[in-house]
């Protein structure tokens, strides 16, 4: 786009310098109080910059309820995002390279998946955990993420394979490597971009999820922080401590933010060109 | 976040032309089932077992009664838990309340995102920096900033009050924000347009980003520059990203759940109580599971009749202008 006014700059960058102090205002807001100790939180009025500042809260965040939120958040998110990336990357590259009578249907059908909410799964989820044993375990919660994630995972790993060009396959395929073979030692290595993506949208959707969390695991052991953490909203005196767990558990997605940032927009912004 | 849950319309679902003729893999091949299908199968078992399975149960449910505690099996009954859902005071409240949200949320949350994106679109200094601020929010998961929103809102010692009170001196503006049903659900509307802006305006970013030079320069040339050109050129020229910005934020808007079940819990009264509230209410405290799949179903159709006219209003419009 060609170069604006030297006035419409100034006013641009103004509206823009507010808009960042909004979105950024609850994330230094939860920061800064988790550094209050307990006296300075209910202060009134209160003081935005902590006057003592003190590290009791994050000493206090290592009690045995919330290590066990973060276990569970952890072992259902790695392990979910594991799951996804393979299953979506054997089924990517089922789509993009092996299409069979009907490819299209399945595809169609998966996609479809996108638009019904949740809502609609999570009594039939709840009955078959129910009768299964699943209900409050890690693996209960991590299998139907990983289903939930599957749809657009497998859309990106779909795209990444179909742009590998045709001739590369065919000459692994005159070396006389079989199919998995050549999936995984040519095609994957080659889809790297896709996968980053998938690890990185996958980890976010799983770690955040609130909806089936909710939903499959009531007792608070076996609850991820996404959940487990809610639990505390009325437990005035714990606020400081609260704040300090929050952000441990936000941190881990900002800091992939941040280091990923380039590769994330321009992934999403690829996937809605395409649209 | 629900990034997951995009609905990427790829148009290389019709068979493209790169798309190669079946290959026959190695030994399986020679039995004649076709090599993709195994790559697809482990896949297809997950999304078949946690989602089209309860999609199919869930419809059947729905035209049952069953109760989860007190029935062993659920018992037909058609139609009637559609009837009476319509006749049900909480649930139409419910579909009432979802609408109000969704409506606020759509306009706020498609015009700002637009808004953004056209200022983030120009070339100015510290626009990284104005980027990563406005994205942020897009991974922080969102029940935790619902516990930031609450202490913000918080009457005696949060931010908000303070910030009217004490330091612009407009003490008549701070109130109890979560206590009145209009400013609840004002907050909540604000807590999910702070979410989701940034997702939005990516995508608006992206349309922008494909509108060519050429259409650009040419319009420079007949004279039209600033506002104008913005009104005239750029905006005519999203048709197709309306589809797709506007399809995700019909279902995000009607799927509202987290933010009044983690700020309000549908108060005060039944004020902020809205659609997929009441259907995991009724379904996981009354255990009434057959009224709960009907509602969850009426609201799977509107989402469905809401994005399917939003596509064919972007189709007709762009086919107007093509």
């Amino acid at each position: 786009m060609v170069k604006a006014s030297l006035f419409s700059r100034v006013w641009m960058n103004a509206v823009l310098v507010v808009l960042a102090i909004l979105f950024l205002a609850p994330l230094v807001y939860i920061l800064l109080n988790s550094f209050k100790p307990a006296g300075e939180i209910f202060q009134v009025p209160q003081s935005i910059l902590p006057k003592e500042w003190t590290l009791e809260n994050y000493l206090a965040a290592t009690s045995k309820g919330f290590i066990n939120y973060f276990r569970n958040s952890v072992v259902i998110t790695v392990g979910g995002v594991f799951l996804t990336v393979l299953l979506s990357s054997l089924a990517g590259y089922g789509f993009a390279k092996l299409p069979f009578r009907g490819t299209n249907f399945v595809l169609l059908t998966i996609v479809a998946t996108l638009t019904v909410p949740l809502v609609i799964f999570l009594v039939p989820m709840f009955l078959m955990e129910n009768e299964l044993g699943l209900l409050d375990t890690n693996l209960g919660l991590l299998l139907p993420n990983v289903a939930v994630s599957l749809p657009f995972a497998i859309l990106i790993m779909r795209a990444s394979f179909i742009a590998i060009p045709q001739e590369i396959e065919e000459s692994a395929t005159m070396d006389g490597a079989g199919v998995l073979r050549r999936w995984w030692t040519v095609m994957l290595p080659m889809a790297r971009n896709g996968i980053v993506l998938v690890v990185i949208m996958t980890s976010y959707a799983i770690w955040g999820e609130y909806t089936m969390a909710k939903t499959l695991s009531m007792d608070p052991p076996a609850m991820p922080l996404s959940v487990g953490l809610t639990l505390l909203k009325g437990e005035v005196w714990q606020y400081g401590v609260l704040a300090a767990v929050i952000v441990l558990a936000m941190l881990p997605p900002i800091i992939v933010f941040i280091v990923f940032q380039k590769h994330i927009v321009s992934g999403v912004a690829q996937g809605a060109v395409k649209g | 976040m629900a990034l997951s849950s995009l609905p990427v319309a790829d148009p290389t679902l019709k068979r493209s032309p790169e798309v190669p003729r079946p290959i026959r893999g190695g030994r399986r091949g020679k039995r004649n089932l076709p090599v993709g299908v195994l790559f697809i199968l482990p896949a297809f078992l997950f999304i078949f077992v946690f989602m089209l399975y309860p999609l199919v149960s869930s419809g059947y449910m729905s035209l049952t009664e069953y109760n989860f505690v007190y029935d062993s099996t659920p018992k037909f009954i058609g139609l009637d838990n559609y009837f009476a859902a319509f006749q049900d005071s909480t649930f139409v409240t419910a579909l009432t309340n979802t609408f109000v949200f969704g409506a606020f949320y759509f306009v706020i949350v498609m015009v700002s995102s637009l808004a953004i994106a056209l200022l983030l679109f120009q070339k100015l200094r510290f626009n990284s920096f104005y980027r990563s601020a406005v994205f942020v929010p897009i991974v922080v998961p969102l029940s935790l900033a619902a516990l930031v929103f609450l202490w913000i809102l918080q009457p005696n010692y949060g931010l908000l009050n303070h910030f009217l009170g004490d330091v612009l001196g407009l003490h008549f503006l701070t109130q109890p924000w979560l206590s009145n049903g209009t400013t609840a659900m004002g907050s909540i509307i604000v807590l999910a347009a702070w979410a989701s802006i940034g997702f939005v305006t990516i995508l608006f970013l992206a349309g922008l980003q494909g509108i060519s030079n050429d259409t650009l320069e040419a319009a420079e040339m007949d004279g039209a520059r600033g506002l104008r050109k913005v009104f005239y050129i750029v905006l005519p020229s999203l048709r197709e990203t309306y589809i797709l910005t506007g399809t995700w934020t019909i279902i995000h808007a009607l799927k509202v759940f987290v933010e009044p079940m983690v700020m309000t819990d549908g108060g005060p009264g039944t004020s902020t109580l809205v659609v997929y509230q009441q259907v995991y209410l009724t379904a996981f405290t009354y255990f009434d599971m057959g009224y709960a799949s009907a509602m969850g179903y009426i609201l799977g159709l509107i989402i469905l009749v809401l994005v399917v006219l939003n596509f064919f209003i972007g189709k007709i419009r762009a086919d107007k202008d093509a």
